[in-house]
């Protein structure tokens, strides 16, 4: 432990400085230091970053794999208008995916913390249990919420099943909730008032997103597209699978995923209908699983990586 | 033999708190079992628990197991010797398997006749050998909730969190085994932030003390006490008290290994909602301790942390920010819940699932506001109807407001909340608020009529609906707290004193379902219902401290009526205590074995012959019209006794008439009126259920 008078104060005014993209510039450092592909968001809309392809296709099969990407998350019945300083519809997750799950993860992490210039001693760190289980992927996985000073910043995951495939190696999955822990740096009270950087805010950057999604998914979505979007892309991701193609396939159900969302939050699913939709995009997410791991072609591409060079 | 201490730990990333203490129980009272059996049983047993370790310190261990004598049988004497008397091939083979010399053999006499035996003394093993095979053996079968793999993931590798240290020292030496592929050694680590590094140990007291000197205290109810005392402290420190609760302090013993405290405020405005909701985002969503002052909540709480002090006021300060978000996050959620009525919320039940077979929330309510009329009519309470219907209309929209998506221990309390500030009646609002209750076997029931009838009718319904899919509880598994929920029955009705046959009720709970929901008919849904509803009503009399014998002689002659079983049971209690009931007992269990299956019909007072058989039908009348009258006063001990006091004439009766009589017609009279002493007397209790101190000697 470094007590050091100077070195605690230069890190608490760094605390004070922090800005959102200098928490995901310094992060996203951190686990490239610690060996990490660094990957880009998934250019789809999904609820959490644990759909990105790089998460739940890659968790599959015995290949080694790190990698981190910060994911826009969209949560359609989440979203408050941008009146509640709390919630979004669509917020931010830094996602680190390590393959097979390190002795020492937990410790690789708490230093990512210390990268923040948090000085561990002088808070409170707790892993709480918090057990993670996703209907629609038929995954689920057994871990912690992280606490800092009674801040849950970080939901931490081995990754027990994904697509109905028991998983061997397992994965360690970290999620950081990207605002939450840029609120707790700053202490700011709303969401709204997390400095982007240092000239605007995320209220400057993103309310307008919030408004105007909210209106959108609440009262305005047309649930008919919305329900033809999910049958069509459920055939489309059949079609797919049928021709072998998995990652098409793949987004497909992403989109199922979606517009089941949409037409949740349009309060356009009733009882009967969500237990059997949830099953229907479980099923492609387990069919989408089985198919990536199984085909030959599949095991070929994923086991003799293309050079560096081409 | 000289004995030696062992100290055992197994360091694993945070344990969940629940849990903890049964995994830490369950640990330590194996290991002690096991080497008990192992002739190896320690002077004493310590467990020790913190989130990132279990431990166990064996003291007094005998250094090893004593030897053993034992014998083992060869072939018969006959063929073990040849003529010449030299030992045959048979018994040189024996002797070489069981590894003696020839001439070490015996003759001995076993039930097999005269035999060949040697005799050999087996060596105990070392307590080190035994622990290496027992350790590893012992902590593969703990049995946790939920259990994991982690890095490569091996099938037969699972516990409950990854396991990344054992420590296993015997009398200052390790004692090698593996555990989930990590080797034991003679090191273990300190607290994970405010100590660095990891350090040996020789002995038990040494792991203490240095665990201690190094942020750990190992024992929870240390951790417990240092909680509790320094929270009340710090709690008077602002003119307040700390609520005992003794679960919270629990589970924060568990989430922590040096537990240290910080008091915090939250802004005094939140004082002006409602105290459930800031109570419950404290206690609940923080953990945190509410502090209470002379009248009503104070603006202070008491947070516990993992760490010594707070070196920088950063504990308190991030704890009180967090609670003012959560609070200000809750006075949206409530500000926005009440813009919306109650009753609008009605549409939105019909998207929320009660159980994907049986429909939605909204179709359960239209179910809950039939049962609770009849409920109510049923218990003499067609007063409340009104009441009781507009309850179950609104029962369940709290589901869909806001705070009961956050706060889910809320249901039910948010509901009455919203439906008191919509100016319904007490009972109508209390009713809502109360329908949950009671959660557990120690909560209170709900405090008035109508939200007792609201909960009866809410169990009634998911019961019938449940069993009818076939959802019936196994074993530890019961998703749904059918277990509680009928427990919750039992003891509302009792608790209420409503003497009704509850049948009927379960039946028109089966019958408002949809006529299309598959599953068991009606009679068998209600057989097994009242299955289940005998062990509940069996566990409440247990609890109660009525014994097994006298509970299954109540509950063998009807249990649907539940409050009636309960008087019963207290009745044939107290019965007992004043009155010497083993000679009808004994009668009881005579007439049943002499009636076996047979119904006779009615006795025929023409066809007595002998004085006694007279005497026994004028005492049996006599008795019978005393009973009829304490039986409509509910006097039901009077009855016992009154019952018992014709003991005597039964005696009588065995000893001097002949039921067997001869002559058939006779016979048949005689056994008539056993039947029907029978029939009259065990509408109580079924005396011949009951076990009697003669029948456990004569069975002995």
């Amino acid at each position: 432990m470094k007590h050091d008078a100077h070195y605690v104060e230069s890190l608490s005014e760094k605390s004070q400085a922090f800005t959102l993209q200098r928490l995901i510039a310094e992060l996203t450092a951190f686990w490239a230091g610690e060996g990490c592909l660094i990957e880009q968001g998934y250019d789809l809309p999904v609820g959490a970053g644990t759909m990105h392809p790089a998460t739940f296709l890659k968790v599959l099969g015995p290949e080694p794999w790190r990698c981190a990407y910060v994911q826009p998350s969209r949560r359609p019945a989440d979203g408050r208008y941008g009146e509640n300083p709390f919630r979004l519809g669509k917020h931010l997750q830094l996602q680190v995916v390590l393959k097979p799950s390190p002795d020492d993860v937990q410790e690789i992490y708490l230093r990512s913390l210390e990268r923040l210039g948090l000085v561990l001693a002088e808070h409170d760190v707790r892993f709480e249990e918090d057990n993670w289980e996703s209907p629609t992927l038929g995954a689920w996985g057994v871990g912690w919420q992280v606490l800092m000073d009674g801040m849950e910043i970080t939901q931490f995951t081995y990754f027990q099943q994904a697509g109905g495939i028991d998983l061997a190696p397992v994965s360690a999955e970290i999620t950081y909730g990207l605002e939450r822990i840029a609120m707790f740096l700053a202490k700011v009270d709303s969401i709204y008032d997390i400095r982007w950087n240092d000239a605007l805010s995320y209220g400057a950057v993103r309310r307008r997103d919030e408004v105007e999604m909210s209106k959108y998914a609440f009262q305005v979505a047309d649930v008919e597209l919305a329900a033809w979007m999910l049958d069509r892309h459920e055939a489309e991701a059949r079609r797919c699978l049928d021709a072998g193609l998995v990652l098409p396939a793949y987004e497909a159900t992403l989109v199922c995923s979606h517009q089941f969302n949409l037409l949740d939050a349009r309060g356009a699913v009733s009882a009967t209908d969500r237990v059997g939709i949830i099953r229907r995009i479980r099923d492609l997410a387990c069919a989408c699983a089985r198919a990536y791991v199984g085909g030959k072609e599949g095991q070929r591409s994923r086991l003799e990586p293309e050079p560096a060079t081409v | 033999m000289s004995t030696k201490d062992f100290v055992f730990e197994i360091r694993t990333e945070e344990i969940p708190a629940p849990a903890l203490t049964p995994a830490r129980l369950e640990l330590a009272r194996r290991l002690g079992d096991v080497l008990g059996e192992e002739s190896l049983a320690p002077a004493s047993v310590e467990s020790y628990a913190t989130p990132r370790r279990l431990a166990v310190v064996l003291r007094g261990l005998p250094e090893r197991q004593a030897d053993r004598f034992a014998e083992v049988l060869g072939p018969p004497e006959s063929s073990a010797f040849k003529p010449d008397g030299t030992p045959s091939k048979a018994a040189e083979g024996f002797a070489k398997a069981q590894k003696v010399e020839v001439t070490e053999l015996v003759v001995v006499d076993s039930p097999r006749g005269r035999t060949v035996a040697a005799r050999k003394t087996i060596a105990g093993r070392d307590a080190a050998e035994v622990l290496a095979e027992v350790v590893p053996r012992v902590v593969n079968e703990l049995t946790f909730p939920k259990t994991m793999r982690w890095g490569a993931g091996e099938r037969a590798l699972t516990f409950v969190r990854p396991v990344r240290g054992v420590l296993a020292v015997l009398d200052g030496r390790v004692v090698p085994f593996a555990l989930f592929g990590v080797a034991a050694g003679d090191r273990t680590v300190g607290h994970r932030i405010l100590s660095d590094g990891d350090f040996a140990v020789t002995g038990p007291d040494d792991y203490l003390e240095k665990l201690r000197g190094r942020f750990v205290e190992p024992d929870p109810e240390t951790r417990r006490l240092r909680i509790l005392e320094d929270a009340r402290a710090k709690a008077s420190a602002v003119g307040g008290s700390i609520e005992a609760h003794a679960d919270l302090a629990n589970t924060l013993a568990d989430l922590v290994e040096w537990p240290g405290l910080v008091r915090g405020a939250y802004a005094p405005e939140f004082l002006e909602l409602p105290e459930e909701v800031t109570v419950t985002a404290m206690r609940v969503h923080q953990k945190f301790l509410p502090v209470r002052g002379p009248s009503g909540l104070l603006p202070h709480f008491i947070a516990v942390m993992d760490n010594s002090e707070d070196r920088k006021g950063f504990i308190a300060k991030g704890s009180e920010w967090v609670l003012n978000a959560r609070l200000a996050d809750a006075r949206f959620f409530f500000e926005d819940d009440v813009r919306h009525g109650l009753e609008s919320r009605l549409p939105q039940l019909e998207k929320l699932t009660f159980q994907e077979r049986l429909g939605s929330y909204r179709a359960k309510t239209e179910r809950l506001r039939e049962l609770s009329e009849a409920i109510a009519v049923r218990v003499g309470r067609a007063d409340l109807v009104e009441a009781v219907r507009t309850a179950a209309l609104l029962s369940k929209t709290d589901l869909t407001t806001q705070l009961v998506k956050e706060f889910t221990d809320l249901q039910g309390v948010m509901g009455g909340i919203y439906a008191r500030r919509e100016r319904h009646n007490d009972s109508v609002w209390k009713a809502i608020y109360d329908q949950y209750k009671p959660a557990s076997a120690s909560d209170d029931p709900p405090r008035k009529a109508a939200g007792a009838i609201l909960s009866l009718a809410d169990r009634f319904d998911s019961l019938a609906g449940l069993f009818r899919l076939g959802l019936v509880p196994t074993g530890s598994k019961d998703p749904y707290g059918l277990r509680r929920a009928a427990l919750g029955v039992v003891s509302i009705a009792i608790g209420r004193n409503w003497r009704i046959d509850w049948r009927p009720v379960v039946r028109q709970a089966y019958g408002l379902y949809p006529a299309d929901v598959k599953g068991s008919g009606e009679e068998e849904t209600l057989a097994q219902l009242e299955g289940f509803f005998a062990e509940r009503l069996r566990s409440l009399l247990e609890r109660r401290g009525h014994s097994y014998d006298e509970i299954s002689a109540v509950l063998n002659v009807g249990i649907w009526d539940f409050a009636d079983a309960a008087d019963r049971a207290r009745a044939l209690s107290e019965a007992r205590r004043h009155m010497d009931f083993r000679s009808l007992i004994l009668a009881f269990k005579r007439i049943r074995n002499i009636l076996g299956a047979e119904t006779p019909g009615e006795p025929n007072p023409a066809l007595y012959r002998e004085d006694a058989e007279r005497a026994l039908a004028a005492d049996f009348l006599q008795a019978r019209s005393a009973i009829e009258g304490f039986m409509t006063e509910r006097h039901y001990r009077e009855a016992m006794e009154t019952i018992a006091s014709i003991a005597p004439s039964l005696d009588r009766f065995f000893v001097e008439v002949l039921v067997n009589s001869p002559e058939e017609d006779l016979k048949r009279n005689r056994l008539a009126l056993l039947a029907s002493i029978r029939q009259e007397f065990t509408r109580l209790a079924d005396f011949s259920e009951i076990v009697v101190e003669k029948e456990k000697t004569e069975k002995a």
